[in-house]
């Protein structure tokens, strides 16, 4: 019996090789049959019918083979995969310091990642933890969770007569809910003697809870009826967090009664650990039924005011309905419900006013978070994904490198007749390796980043996010550790891979080189071409860095109009003692006084809303012979202040005169307007003396013009403001609801707080003081947002130039190495120490000039996606590109400088030896 | 005396295939020549299901096949026992004895007696 050799495998090679074996077969029985003496067709006929239907037998063999050849390949892809892992790990395992290297770079590209993925994840992305999130349409502007809105009737945040209008039309939807803000709760957990807690709150409708679809994990949820009756349920639902946080997860908690301003509140359940409410950014401690909410607190009346916007809606769409038909049904049924309900004209003026609507899609909740950091995230993405572009380029480069020191091994390798495609497979099998210790670290860095980040962002205000790696997560990041193998692995593997055999075995290090850093025939060395390409990044990245940087200058810089340096804002609660109407004015005089009496105090001032509080109030106001176009044209800002109240923030009178003390005494209303409000309805007249008329008939006389100030954003665009006298508002639209002093001082505020905080309790030791703060400080938190997009992509860029300054000082050393001879050379026919340096410096910054060309062409082109972000800096920013080249080049010198100065050494002698 | 039931008929073969080459390789046709003596023509009716049985027994590991030359010098197919096949053989021949050894003593029995 001969051999012969196995051929490849194949279904037709199968199917041939099962058709031979059953031919033989029935050749052998026919021969076997005509030897018995049969004629050669009965013969064939006879084996035929022994052997049974061979068609089946074929098909059935065919089959079975081809399992096993399957099974086999399989098994044979997989020792070599285990091969490669194995064989990877030992090199890695014999590299140390190029495996953390390379590791931790990985690392903190993917970390860096996935870190922000997590958060737009979180905030972007990421819907309700309730059922079907995706039939919930949202009614009211989604950004104003906390906002109330008295004066006028709008379309972003809902009143509760409204809401139940709508609730009340089951054309509308399934069910619909409502959330108000509960703004500040005092909580006595043990009776009044206890000390007062505080815990965030919503007044949420009787129906949140089944709308949302989520039970209570012990006791009940609201059941639907508590809103029947206004002030008729007493009753919270807590959270899972506030259960444990507080209650030590005590199920004895359901049927206890607790106080919440003043008024005794029985808790009737807790709600499961996975639901933390309807507002992304932040978690809530208790649900009150939104009828209690006169009750709780005293002051407002806004449960029958048509004119308190307050509640945002979540309302559940009938299956196949769709966001537009709702939208389409909704919208006028809004509109005609505000025309028939609201006094006098304002309903027709705010139906011809063209009203936005505000109805979009409900599955993500409500987010003030979200609004705010959105664009800053997909800012911070771009910078990591250019950041991880250029680890990638940092780490091919040193792949390249080690596949020179290599190119022996795979020269011998492949002259041996080693496969190409197998030694690309395994140097491959190594990058994934390196990438997934990356990935594993990196997964590390990202938990802990984002949880840093999440503290950075929060400055100032508590943002509360469910961070968790979920499975978008988990893909995100193995597709960008999978991009990162392509982009680093793969093009040194294809080239290590081919080397050219014949200069390589001569032995000659430098030929082998020669394949990774350029050699005969190839324009421009690949290795050159990756640092290019890195300082083309970095260009990009650090322009951006530098124009965010420049921008919250701006910001930081400008002129706000008010003495900022020297302001100290004290945020008292009045609510909670029931100061309200003429008390709440003799307790602000009071307080006014008693703190102008503190040595280091040249003025006080108060004002229903303070400077930088985070609350506003805005009215519509009425101009005879003033056409207004749109709902916006008649919308003004307002605030209730004390006498001398741009005299004492340290404002600029443009014209007239401050509110006088006198004027608290007289019938008649005076106001100061700003200057944009002034340009804006009086554009080429005099504003002082003018009449502005507020609820349909009051009347207003302005006496003053103030700079504008920026008293509550510092990039948005001033308001047009109108300033009340305090103590008249009550007559114009409502009684203040809040106080706040702003304390100038002659000093630094800071060190007056303690002052001004005895001040306060001498005059009513029982008024919480809420805060007291330096201007500068709520500012600098106004700007959070701003400011940690600016540090983290100063930190990218900073990260960004250290790697390509490390790849250009590793290429140099390393092109200069392989020209030792010639330097040498070059020296002992007489050049000049200098000379070397120069034309070394010369090579280098060629390259560098290159890609800082494409860097700065690229930035030009991609920098605008910040514009809607920058606050004053244009599309093309001279300063931050000045800044970004010049550090740049700065950093280049220096990375090339060490190696030519170690080049301009190179005694001739030593150099021609080495050749 | 053997029914032709599938599983049966199936063990049966395999078992028999294995006998077959456990004195070294052979093409399909030599073992169905070695079936058909042996048996009386009474366990393969039709040869076809040797083959589909050859197959499945490769597949399962227990055969390993190569393609060599015959005695008339034709190229065919032979198998030849792997590792496992062998100790496949060896399991399937004790416990044919210990089932047959039961079955015979139970058909031999002598009525029981009354109590």
């Amino acid at each position: 019996m001969r051999r012969v050799f196995r051929l490849p495998f194949g279904r037709t090679r199968i199917v041939r090789e099962v058709d031979d074996e059953l031919a033989f077969h029935l050749e052998m029985r026919m021969q076997r049959l005509v030897a018995l003496g049969m004629t050669p067709e009965a013969a064939r006929q006879e084996a035929l019918r022994q052997f049974g239907n061979v068609d089946s037998v074929r098909d059935d063999c065919v089959i079975m083979d081809e399992q096993r050849e399957r099974a086999m390949s399989r098994a044979d892809l997989f020792g070599e995969l285990r091969q490669n892992i194995v064989y990877a790990l030992r090199t890695l395992r014999r590299n140390p310091g190029f495996t953390a290297v390379v590791v931790c770079a990985l690392a903190l590209g993917i970390g860096a990642n996935t870190a922000i993925f997590t958060l737009i994840d979180a905030v972007v992305v990421r819907g309700l933890p309730v059922s079907h999130p995706e039939q919930l349409i949202a009614v009211g502007d989604t950004r104003r969770v906390g906002s109330l809105s008295q004066g006028a009737p709008r379309t972003d945040l809902l009143s509760y007569p409204l809401y139940k209008d709508i609730r009340n039309n089951p054309s509308l939807f399934t069910g619909v809910l409502a959330s108000g803000r509960a703004g500040r709760l005092d909580i006595h957990v043990d009776g009044s003697a206890g000390a007062v807690e505080h815990a965030r709150g919503r007044f949420v409708s009787d129906n949140y809870f089944s709308v949302l679809g989520v039970p209570a994990l012990i006791g009940r949820v609201f059941t639907g009826t508590e809103d029947q009756v206004p002030g008729s349920a007493p009753v919270a639902t807590i959270s899972y967090g506030y259960w444990t946080s507080r209650f030590h997860n005590d199920s004895t908690v359901v049927g206890k009664t607790i106080l919440i301003n003043d008024i005794r509140i029985a808790i009737i359940g807790v709600a499961p650990e996975t639901f933390s409410g309807e507002i992304v950014g932040s978690t809530n401690d208790i649900w009150l039924p939104l009828s209690m909410h006169d009750v709780l607190n005293p002051n407002q009346r806004i449960l029958t005011d048509r004119s308190a916007g307050w509640l945002l809606l979540l309302g559940r769409a009938a299956p196949g309905v769709t966001l537009a038909q709702t939208k389409a049904r909704l919208m006028p049924f809004i509109v005609r419900d505000i025309v028939t309900n609201a006094p006098g004209t304002i309903g027709q003026a705010f139906a011809a006013s063209d009203p936005k609507p505000f109805i979009s899609d409900g599955s993500r909740g409500f987010s003030a978070v979200r609004a705010t950091f959105q664009a800053p995230l997909f800012t911070l993405m771009c910078g990591v994904v250019l950041l991880l572009c250029i680890i990638c380029a940092n780490v091919a480069n040193l792949l390249l490198a080690r596949a020179v020191a290599r190119g022996k091994e795979m020269a011998v390798r492949l002259a041996l007749g080693a496969d190409r495609g197998r030694l690309v497979r395994q140097l491959l099998t190594e990058s994934v390796v390196l990438a997934g210790l990356g990935t594993a670290v990196g997964l590390l860095l990202a938990w802990w980043g984002s949880n840093a980040l999440l503290v950075l962002a929060s400055d100032g205000s508590a943002i509360r996010l469910d961070l968790s790696l979920d499975m978008r997560v988990m893909v995100f990041t193995l597709v960008v550790s999978f991009s990162a193998v392509l982009l680093f692995g793969l093009v040194p593997a294809l080239r290590a891979s081919r080397v050219e055999l014949a200069t390589t075995m001569r032995s000659n290090s430098q030929s082998v080189a020669g394949s990774a850093l350029g050699h005969r025939g190839q324009r421009v060395p690949l290795g050159k071409l990756l640092i290019a390409g890195q300082v083309a990044l970095s260009v990009v990245l650090l322009v951006g860095a530098a124009m965010l940087v420049h921008s919250l200058r701006n910001v930081q810089t400008q002129d706000v109009g008010l003495d900022r340096d020297h302001l100290l804002v004290v945020d008292v609660d009045v609510n909670a003692h029931g100061y309200g109407g003429p008390r709440l004015n003799a307790l602000a005089h009071a307080l006014r006084d008693r703190v102008a009496t503190l040595p280091g105090v040249r003025a006080v001032a108060f004002s229903e809303n303070g400077i930088f509080s985070g609350t506003d109030s805005g009215t519509n106001l009425q101009l005879p012979g003033f056409a207004m176009r749109t709902q916006d044209d008649s919308s003004v800002a307002y605030d209730a202040v004390s006498p001398d109240y741009v005299r004492s923030i340290g404002g600029r009178l443009i014209d007239g005169r401050d509110i006088a003390a006198g004027d608290e005494s007289q019938p008649e209303r005076v106001a100061v307007v700003n200057e944009s409000l002034a340009k804006f309805y009086f554009p080429n007249e005099r504003a002082v003396g003018k009449f502005l008329h507020f609820q349909d008939s009051l009347a207003v006389q302005i006496v003053g013009v103030i700079a504008d100030t920026r008293d509550h954003s510092l990039d948005a665009k001033p308001d047009r403001r109108v300033y009340f006298s305090y103590v008249h508002t009550d007559t114009l639209i409502d009684y203040p609801s809040s106080l706040s002093l702003e304390v100038r001082t002659t000093g630094d505020p800071a060190a007056l707080a303690e002052q001004v905080r005895r001040a306060v309790v001498a005059v009513d030791p029982s008024l919480p003081i809420n805060n007291i703060t330096p201007l500068t400080t709520l500012m600098s938190q106004a700007i959070r947002e701003e400011r940690l997009v600016a540090k983290l992509a100063s930190g990218f860029g900073v990260l960004a130039l250290l790697l390509a300054s490390i790849g250009l000082y590793g290429v140099m050393t390393y092109a200069i190495s392989r020209r030792t001879g010639e330097i040498g050379l070059r020296v002992a026919l007489g050049a000049q120490r200098s000379d070397v340096v120069n034309m070394v410096l010369f090579d280098a910054l060629r390259l560098v000039g290159a890609g800082m060309f494409v860097g700065l062409a690229l930035a030009l082109v991609s920098t605008r996606l910040l514009q809607t972000q920058l606050h004053d800096v244009g599309a093309i920013d001279p300063v931050s590109i000045a800044v970004a080249v010049m550090v740049l080049a700065a950093s280049a010198v220096i990375a090339v400088l060490v190696p030519a100065l170690r080049a301009s050494r190179v005694s001739p002698i030593v150099a021609l030896r080495a050749e | 005396m053997l029914n032709r039931d599938g599983g049966l008929l199936r063990g049966t073969l395999d078992v028999l295939i294995l006998k077959a080459l456990s004195w070294g390789p052979r093409h399909g046709y030599a073992v169905a020549e070695w079936i058909k003596v042996i048996t009386d023509g009474d366990v393969l009716v039709e040869e076809g299901p040797l083959y589909t049985a050859l197959h499945r027994l490769e597949k399962n590991g227990w055969l390993t096949a190569e393609w060599g030359y015959s005695e008339n010098n034709r190229r065919a197919k032979y198998y030849e026992l792997s590792r496992t096949g062998r100790q496949e053989l060896r399991e399937e021949v004790s416990s044919w004895e210990r089932y047959s050894r039961a079955i015979g003593k139970a058909l031999a029995a002598a009525a029981p007696a009354q109590a």
